[in-house]
């Protein structure tokens, strides 16, 4: 019982330490100003909608819909890792304690969301319907009871069916509780009684099932595997992770590209490099992303002045992460044996930078066509790009 | 002339050395195998050799240059074929191929001679526009070890290759490496198979806790073990026991 309560707790640890260290980078980058931003123009607009709403607005029904559904969403955090399948298996019968910690955090890592949405949904109910305080305050706690058993639920649900028909489970927790919470909005108690009870019998059937079976690692372990993935995958916009190792992708009509790298022995790295940008979809989004940033200021921003500074700052931010991206490295790999100069892998990435950037120049050309002075931002991008490569340092060297 | 020397050569990951001391040379058209048990200091060695670890004492040459002294004759001299395969996964099986041509400075008419001709030994001519993602163990070891092969270097370095192989794969291989003998190649094969090494390796050389324990053919090993009749095997169990108890 000690073990696992420490094997809980060092993963816990490990697990929040993990998330700090990437949510430092993005709350500190430019999404921390824009969540501000539109969390004020988001409520400001609300409380304007708040001074005409009508008071025949189904405002019960709103607020049981969305927080009902954000209550089916109910995946367990369970921590589990592929080799625990193995190490773990002959504490099969202690697991039992391991999971209501598990479940634990699940609850108390959820309950916020699904409270805050309620919370915010409570001066529309003030304002469109007779409810005390009192009860509209009984309908939160009722939020926080259905969010308790909908994370016990959906856990036993896919310890018995192994992962399966996820979606089935979902919908009828999602029903359920709905229209426990638009019943006890609407003060028929006795209905909101029997959903829970209903939910409630949900819940003790699986919890039976799952006592018959062995634990599912391998699902489970699946579902951490993901969730850690979509938030490194989200984290890796704000700065690189390092574990993390992008799709592949074709992409067939790129490949006269490759008409620039001919086959020659001076041509080794730049191979490599032009196929590694454009069939990684980290490395080839990111100039898509920066691309379309800087075409679209042009063709729909009227202050030359704006689009010179954001044409700028982007090709500053393509070429100096693409350099990044593409020379920082530390794995080995065979061209590190090849017997080619050392210094022609960044010779390859500043011919592709110097690719791409032209490209990135030729967009923003097109769609500043018109402007007076539509030529200086492309000179401009061209300008920059070399200067960010030759002045910033070389990644490897660091 | 040695094509591969190793002189003194002390060196690890850390201050504190892995290999202690390491003399053998391999000569021309000898396929020489490096036996030792985990943690001995084959891989370590193979690193030095190399080039992607640098030796804290001693020399090592190939063809009668170091790594410092000519980089490039250094580098074109040999071709590795690591123990856990190591490829690009944004190229397919065909790219590997050219790159690997480009890098040592094949023209492409040679590099689809001997491509086609490996592609058909090892059977791998249907997967040429595949990804790596997609491939077996097996088959990556292959793309591996087809890279290797197409270059054709006067030494060949080669990490515990039978491991994930199937056994028409490892027949390929095998006559590959025959074929190269013939022509010249010198190989330095480490592995635990001891029955396939007793069979094909010119020499032994046995590490042991990063030393050289023994080294020569098969007959000079039984001697210096005093057991006559003896396999690789139980030489090998042999050193081992005499290891603890000392």
């Amino acid at each position: 019982m000690n073990n696992l309560s420490q094997v809980w707790s060092k993963r816990f640890n490990h697990y929040l330490s993990e998330v700090q260290k990437y949510m430092r980078f993005v709350f500190t980058g430019h999404l921390a100003l824009v969540l501000v931003f539109v969390t004020g123009a988001v409520g400001y607009q609300y409380s304007e909608w708040l001074k005409v709403v009508d008071r025949s607005f189904p405002a019960e029904w709103l607020v049981a819909i969305i927080v009902g559904i954000m209550l089916a969403f109910s995946r367990p955090t369970t921590l589990l890792r592929e080799p625990d399948q193995v190490y773990l298996l002959p504490l099969e019968t202690q697991m039992g304690y391991y999971f209501k910690k598990a479940l634990d955090w699940t609850f108390w890592s959820q309950v916020g969301i699904v409270s805050v949405l309620y919370i915010v949904g409570i001066p529309l109910l003030n304002k469109v319907t007779e409810l005390s305080s009192g009860q509209i305050w009984l309908g939160l706690a009722l939020v926080i009871v259905l969010k308790y058993i909908n994370v016990f639920i959906e856990f036993n649900y896919r310890y018995a069916l192994r992962g399966k028909f996820v979606s089935i489970d979902r919908f009828m927790r999602m029903i359920l509780s709905i229209l426990a919470i638009q019943t006890i909005l609407t003060e028929q108690f006795l209905f909101t009684m029997v959903y829970v009870v209903l939910l409630l019998l949900f819940h003790f059937t699986w919890r039976k099932s799952v006592k018959e079976q062995p634990i599912p690692y391998e699902h489970f372990v699946k579902l951490e595997q993901n969730r850690m993935m979509a938030f490194y995958r989200f984290a890796n916009y704000f700065t690189d992770v390092p574990h993390l190792r992008g799709a592949v992708r074709r992409r067939v009509w790129l490949n006269f590209l490759y008409a620039l790298v001919p086959y020659t022995k001076n041509n080794t790295q730049g191979y490599l490099i032009f196929r590694t940008f454009i069939r990684t979809d980290d490395h080839f989004y990111l100039w898509v992303r920066l691309t379309a940033i800087s075409a679209l200021v042009a063709a729909f921003v009227d202050m030359p002045i704006v689009i010179l500074i954001v044409s700028a700052a982007i090709s500053f931010a393509t070429t100096i992460q693409l350099k990044y991206a593409l020379l920082s490295s530390k794995e080995f790999r065979m061209d590190m044996l090849f017997p080619v100069d050392s210094s022609m892998r960044t010779k390859a990435v500043q011919k592709l930078i110097r690719t791409f950037v032209f490209l990135q120049a030729v967009f923003v050309l097109l769609c500043s066509m018109g402007d007076a002075l539509f030529y200086l931002p492309p000179v401009l991008i061209l300008l920059v790009s070399e200067l960010t490569f030759h002045l910033s340092k070389n990644p490897n060297n660091a | 002339m040695a094509v591969l020397e190793l002189i003194n050569v002390t060196g690890g990951y850390t201050r504190k050395p892995v290999i202690k001391d390491l003399n053998f040379t391999i000569g021309q058209g000898e396929l020489v195998g490096l036996i030792g048990l985990n943690g001995a200091g084959k891989s370590t060695t193979i690193k030095h050799i190399i080039g992607t670890l640098i030796p804290q004492q001693g020399e090592i040459k190939i063809n009668g240059v170091t790594l410092k002294q000519d980089i490039d004759a250094y580098r074109s001299s040999f071709s590795y074929i690591p123990e856990t395969p190591v490829l690009y996964d944004e190229l397919t099986l065909k790219e590997h191929l050219e790159l690997t041509a480009m890098a040592y400075g094949i023209d492409e008419k040679t590099m689809k001679e001997r491509a086609s001709q490996l592609l058909s030994e090892f059977r791998m001519e249907k997967r040429l526009n595949w990804f790596p993602s997609h491939f077996s163990k097996g088959m990556r070891q292959k793309v591996m070890i087809m890279c290797a092969f197409l270059v054709n270097p006067h030494l060949y370095i080669i990490d515990e290759p039978f491991v994930g192989l199937d056994p028409l794969g490892i027949q390929s291989l095998l006559d590959q490496m025959d074929e190269q003998k013939k022509e010249g190649s010198s190989i330095l094969m480490s592995t635990h198979i001891l029955s396939t090494a007793e069979k094909h390796c010119d020499r032994i050389i046995l590490l042991h806790d990063g030393r050289v324990r023994a080294q020569g053919t098969m007959d000079d090993l039984r001697k210096s073990f005093n057991m006559p009749s003896a396999t690789l095997d139980d030489l090998y169990i042999a050193m081992t026991k005499e290891q603890d108890n000392e």
